[in-house]
């Protein structure tokens, strides 16, 4: 289990992290959507201690990462694949990671086997392209026999056949009980391997949720011959409610109240006929994502402070 | 490929009990040795190292008038010749987690980062203990052949003469991890280790205080040379002011650095 509470960071002021807030279950896979710059990397390594918390605090188990007296045999992390001696070899990285965890050497062999990279292990990581650095830090992670990993981006340097490789030595790690936290700054990759999402856009969280809750369209759409009529009805009701598209209605669903049975009621009870009574196909997480990202394209508004 | 994974492999079971315990001192010193002797660039420093002392333990063999033909010379000049290359050695030990980035996997594996540190200053104190000692084989060997050729050799080297040699490669190097610890920029770290003392050789020209308290040729040669005699507060402060206050000043700088 890994949990943050109200995690706060500033670099000389400008706040990177605000009041981030995360809760990953054991058996589940929790993807750190965000675009690049968003915060998440940051996030990831307070929870491992390599950046301090201004505020807030994290925990793996209920501890803070630097309490954990062995941390490697508890959490498996891979914060950056490039970062790695590039005059050493792939083996004799893993080697030193495997004795710093404490476990035989044979697992050394057995997990360059795993990661696909035995052929190459005795050249220098130098060599190696970022796709095979990934993979090794796949290794290095998965050193100590950890519950958890913690892994920023990655997909990364993959290419399709390793992207597909990831995501089921992913998904049979969560099946089996383990927790992971990764990070990404693609919606598709992480729909393809989260069932969990946390959303982080500026620094903060701006959604979170099961996947499929956050997947499913926030809107209703409803349809009469008499649009008139139906919007006084959902008025009446104290539905909110938008004109469009067309001369349909747009209900806001996403407060989990209002649902299509609730407007078929409404519209039953002041005798309005309906057309057409169905969920948005809009996408709600792509749409947040986008208009996120999109944001976080246009140049900066000057801060008034 | 491999796509079915057992659970082993990933791990998840619970973790035997004794891995559960900090990871014992004396393997984050053999970590800490191997990471700094199995790259290429290591071994050829130290290569590099090995083959300067022994040409440098030439000259007392082939110029007999310059040096005093004595046994406590010859290991002077090996001494010396340590003292160029192993601070160097000692410095990249500890820059290279920065410059080479490989603080990510060594901070999150021992986040207790000052037993990170002190491993490496003990590792450094067994290269330091290893150089010394190639030092003293290459010491002999010079004075083999100079014995060889005939010359006569006043063979005057004390307990106290080689405590005094070892002392002094083992300060050298300590120098080397401060600095490294301090500035943790290799090329940084390895410029001021050359210039800083070369600084207060001229300043010390300038200043008998500095002359006399900082400046480590003169107050660390008075160690090589075992001459203690009235210099302990000076070596002492020279110490201070090389090796203590630049580790300390390091451990915190290293304790509280983000990894970005």
């Amino acid at each position: 289990m890994i949990t943050t509470t109200a995690l706060n960071k500033s670099y000389k002021k400008v706040p990177v992290v605000r009041d981030v807030s995360l809760r990953c279950e054991p058996g589940t896979i929790t993807g750190f959507l965000g675009a690049n710059g968003a915060g998440k990397s940051t996030t990831l390594k307070m929870i491992v201690g390599l950046v301090r918390a201004d505020r807030g605090t994290a925990t793996i188990d209920g501890r803070p990462f630097r309490e954990l007296p062995n941390p490697t045999r508890v959490v498996g992390t891979l914060l950056d694949a490039s970062a790695m001696h590039p005059g050493r070899s792939g083996r004799s990285t893993l080697t030193i990671a495997a004795r710093m965890a404490g476990v035989h050497p044979r697992r050394v062999e057995h997990l360059l086997d795993l990661v696909g990279i035995t052929g190459s292990a005795a050249k220098r990581v130098g060599t190696y392209s970022l796709g095979m650095r990934q993979r090794l830090g796949v290794a290095q992670a998965l050193v100590g026999e950890p519950r958890a990993l913690i892994l920023d981006e990655p997909a990364n340097g993959l290419d399709p056949d390793g992207i597909a490789w990831m995501r089921t030595l992913l998904r049979d790690f969560a099946d089996r009980g383990g927790t992971v936290l990764l990070s990404s700054h693609l919606l598709h990759e992480v729909e393809a391997t989260a069932d969990h999402l946390v959303v982080i856009s500026g620094g903060a969280v701006v959604a979170a949720g099961r996947l499929d809750d956050l997947l499913a369209s926030s809107t209703i759409l409803v349809r009469s011959p008499d649009p008139v009529a139906l919007a006084a009805a959902l008025q009446a009701a104290r539905i909110d409610h938008i004109a469009g598209p067309d001369d349909a209605l747009t209900v806001d669903v996403s407060g989990g109240r209002v649902t299509t049975e609730v407007v078929a009621g409404v519209a039953r009870d002041h005798q309005v006929l309906l057309t057409e009574l169905r969920r948005s196909e809009t996408n709600g997480l792509e749409q947040l994502f986008f208009s996120l990202t999109t944001a976080e394209a246009a140049p900066p508004q000057e801060s008034a402070a | 490929m491999t796509t079915s994974i057992s659970a082993r492999t990933l791990g998840i079971e619970a973790a035997p009990s004794s891995a559960l315990g900090p990871i014992p001192f004396p393997r984050l010193v053999l970590v800490e040795w191997a990471k700094a002797t199995d790259t290429r660039a290591a071994r050829w420093l130290l290569a590099l190292g090995g083959l300067s002392t022994a040409g440098m333990m030439l000259a007392p063999v082939l110029a007999p008038t310059s040096f005093d033909q004595t046994y406590a010379s010859y290991l002077g000049v090996a001494a010396l010749a340590l003292s160029i290359l192993l601070p160097v050695v000692a410095i990249l030990m500890l820059t290279g987690e920065w410059s080479q980035r490989t603080a990510f996997t060594t901070f999150t594996q021992e986040p207790r980062r000052i037993r990170v540190l002190n491993a490496k200053l003990a590792a450094s104190m067994v290269l330091g203990g290893g150089a010394a000692v190639f030092g003293g084989v290459v010491t002999a060997a010079g004075l083999g052949v100079a014995s060889a050729s005939g010359r006569a050799l006043e063979a005057n080297l004390t307990v106290g003469a080689i405590t005094g040699y070892l002392l002094f490669v083992l300060l050298n190097v300590l120098a080397g991890v401060a600095l490294g610890a301090l500035l943790q920029t290799s090329a940084t770290a390895i410029a001021a280790s050359f210039a800083l003392p070369a600084a207060c050789a001229v300043l010390g020209t300038a200043s008998t205080l500095v002359a006399d308290w900082i400046d480590m040729s003169t107050t660390w040669s008075w160690v090589l040379e075992s001459d203690w005699g009235g210099h302990v507060p000076q070596i002492s402060v020279s110490v201070i002011f090389w090796v203590a206050i630049p580790l300390a000043a390091g451990a915190v700088r290293t304790i509280r650095r983000d990894v970005t």
